[in-house]
């Protein structure tokens, strides 16, 4: 007989390690599925993206240049709307967030600046209440608009509309003028695109001081228009703003750009693993092959007493899936620290999700490791496997 | 009870071919008890084998209860071996890592269970007592002597109340006094209504059957009544 001890601890170390694989690619996966079924919240064909480099403009002045180069820009014919944004545009590598408190609850949002055009602009629907108006550019407005995911972790189905929520902590000291009112809500902006995670966010309105570091724009242009307009474009901006340089970009390119950046580890990550999980499947398969070998003899005694090959294959399956069970709850304990103690931020139901995925799959190649030799031996005559012995 | 009808066996490997036996006609008759004898590697095990249909033959044709067996199939054949037949081996092929009383177990967990009758577990003790062994249930059969653990094997055989025992030398293995013993134990099971094959070496243990069988190169090269049947 084979030292069963022996290879039981290394068929539970296999199973163990390919477990965990897995459940980090799997995480991974459905974090990325998770992700990319939540919509962007924005159109970005025939989206343009414009930046501005102010080089040695007084600060004083850019805000209004910005203005400037706003109504130019909308006089062309290929052009439909046109919004000022901060600098961290969709699918640019930019980013902007800071805590946001109603006195409960705390998040970290992103925090976007731009103005009365922007829905407009990039095809963002508001959900609840309004976007800015004139009324918010008086100076002593203090207005906010929130997307939903903002509102859900502020509010949860509580109404936002007409809420009061001020930057930084919950227990910072500060005035009743430093709230912002809550006047309107959007709906998703994931500005990193389909893969990044639905996250708060909230919009401000671009005036006062802030107009001078707002040097980014976001273009709607006709379908169609092309690198001939563009040209054109620089041209005529590089003169109104006496040279400052401008960079085009067309959102549709820069998605893919971040596409790349977030399917690419995903991909590598997924054939490294692929391979560990093969190497891994062989070796369990060749494990469960050289100790099915050496119980040829039980299993032409067990024929020979009266037992088919179906419940011979059965008897194999059925004692690899207690290894796998005990493996598979020592991985448990692992992977299930991950939604515990809330690694890297992420959902608690991707790493659910991942185990559930990762534990059909642990069982389903276990299922195969096992069968096939077992059904092999099962189906060589009862005579000769006990002559074997 | 068992016919045999124009049996060959050729085993074949990829560098050789033996011919085990050829044109064996031989027909075992209800509470029969068999001996077959002859030279070592002349076939008897092989012979016992096709009659257990742990072997199919090369040709011919084996028939149980006067059926053959030729077209039947792995589950029709598992329930013959499982409820028609018990095996007792030379080298015994008890499971070391199963007790005395699990190892009488494992025919029984191939059939369908009676609910009516006594469970398992009962069937395994009344039959390990039946070969005096049911003070050792819990033992393993490592801790156990050669004349024990065949005790052990033949419980396991007649645990499922088969109608036909086949023994491949059974005795082989043990010094005569536990031969005796085990010898003693089958012709109980024969007189209590068992039909019995066995292969043995040695003409002594043969004497004491009603039938001798002798294999010669894979042909049958005699067959005689040794004591009056006694038919039932
Ligand atoms: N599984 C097998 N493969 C190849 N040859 C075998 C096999 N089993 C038995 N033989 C050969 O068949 C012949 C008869 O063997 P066997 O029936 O075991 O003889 P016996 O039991 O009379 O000693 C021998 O020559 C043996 O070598
Ligand atoms: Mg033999």
């Amino acid at each position: 007989m084979w030292n069963k001890k022996g290879s039981h601890l290394l068929i539970i170390v296999e199973i163990l390690a390919s477990f965990l694989v897995l459940f980090g690619v799997t995480s991974l996966i459905v974090y990325n599925l998770q992700n990319y079924q939540e919509p962007i919240g924005f159109e970005y064909k025939n989206r343009w993206a414009l930046g501005f480099d102010a080089r040695g403009q007084a600060d004083s002045t850019i805000g209004d240049i910005m203005q400037q180069i706003k109504s130019r820009v909308l006089s062309y014919p290929q052009v439909e709307s046109a919004t000022v944004f901060s600098s961290n545009l969709p699918y640019s590598m930019n980013s902007s967030n800071g805590n946001v408190t109603n006195n409960k609850a705390t998040v970290l949002a992103q925090q976007f600046r731009t103005d009365l055009d922007m829905p407009k602009t990039l095809g963002v629907p508001v959900l609840e209440g309004r976007w800015f108006d004139k009324s918010d550019e008086l100076p002593d407005a203090r207005t906010l608009v929130i997307n939903a995911p903002l509102k859900k972790v502020l509010f949860g189905d509580e109404p936002a509309l007409g809420k009061k929520i001020a930057f930084g902590g919950a227990d910072d000291k500060r005035k009743s003028t430093d709230y912002f009112t809550i006047v309107g809500i959007v709906g998703n902006f994931k500005p990193r695109g389909e893969y990044q995670e639905n996250l708060p966010g909230l919009f401000q309105m671009n005036k006062g001081q802030d107009r001078n570091y707002t040097r980014s724009m976001l273009l709607n242009v006709k379908p169609g228009t092309d690198a001939g307009f563009e040209a054109k474009l620089t041209r005529d901006l590089g003169l109104l703003t006496k040279g400052w340089p401008v960079e085009v970009s067309y959102l549709e390119n820069q998605r893919t750009n971040q596409h790349n950046i977030a399917l690419v580890p995903v991909i590598i990550f997924l054939i490294v693993s692929g391979f560990l999980l093969i190497n891994v499947a062989l070796g369990l398969f060749g494990v469960l092959n050289v100790s099915i070998a050496k119980r040829r003899g039980e299993i032409g005694l067990r024929r020979a007493l009266g037992a088919t090959e179906r419940r011979i294959s059965r008897q194999f399956v059925g004692e690899m899936w207690v290894l796998a069970t005990f493996a598979l709850v020592l991985g448990l304990l692992l992977a299930g620290q991950f939604p515990l103690l809330n690694v890297f931020n992420l959902k608690s139901s991707v790493y659910l999700t991942a185990i559930g995925v990762s534990v059909a799959v642990i069982y389903l190649l276990v299922t195969l490791c096992a069968l096939l030799p077992s059904r092999q031996a099962a189906t060589v005559q009862p005579a000769v496997a006990l002559h074997a012995e | 009870m068992i016919a045999l009808k124009n049996i060959e066996k050729v085993y074949r490997t990829s560098t050789i071919e033996t011919l085990a036996l050829t044109n064996i006609n031989l027909t075992v008759r209800a509470g029969e008890f068999l001996s077959i004898m002859g030279p070592s590697g002349c076939g008897k095990s092989t012979l016992l084998n096709l009659m257990g249909l742990l072997d199919a033959p090369s040709a011919g044709q084996v028939e149980i209860g006067g059926q053959p067996v030729t077209q039947y199939r792995d589950v029709d054949l598992a329930r013959l071996r499982n409820q028609k037949i018990g095996f007792i081996f030379q080298s015994f092929h008890l499971i070391n890592d199963l007790s005395v009383l699990d190892n009488v177990e494992i025919p029984l967990l191939y059939r369908k269970g009676d609910e009516t009758g006594p469970s398992r577990r009962e069937l395994a003790r009344q039959a390990l007592e039946k070969v005096g062994l049911s003070n050792r249930m819990k033992h393993f059969p490592s801790q156990l002597s050669g004349g024990q653990k065949q005790r052990v094997a033949i419980a396991r055989a007649i645990v499922g109340q088969p109608a036909i025992i086949l023994a491949d030398e059974p005795t082989g293995n043990l010094d005569s006094a536990m031969g005796n013993e085990i010898m003693s134990i089958l012709q109980q099971l024969n007189a209590d209504g068992s039909t019995i094959v066995m292969v043995t070496h040695d003409e002594s243990m043969a004497k004491r059957t009603h039938r001798l069988v002798r294999l010669f190169d894979g042909a049958m090269v005699g067959d005689s009544v040794l004591m009056l049947n006694e038919e039932r």
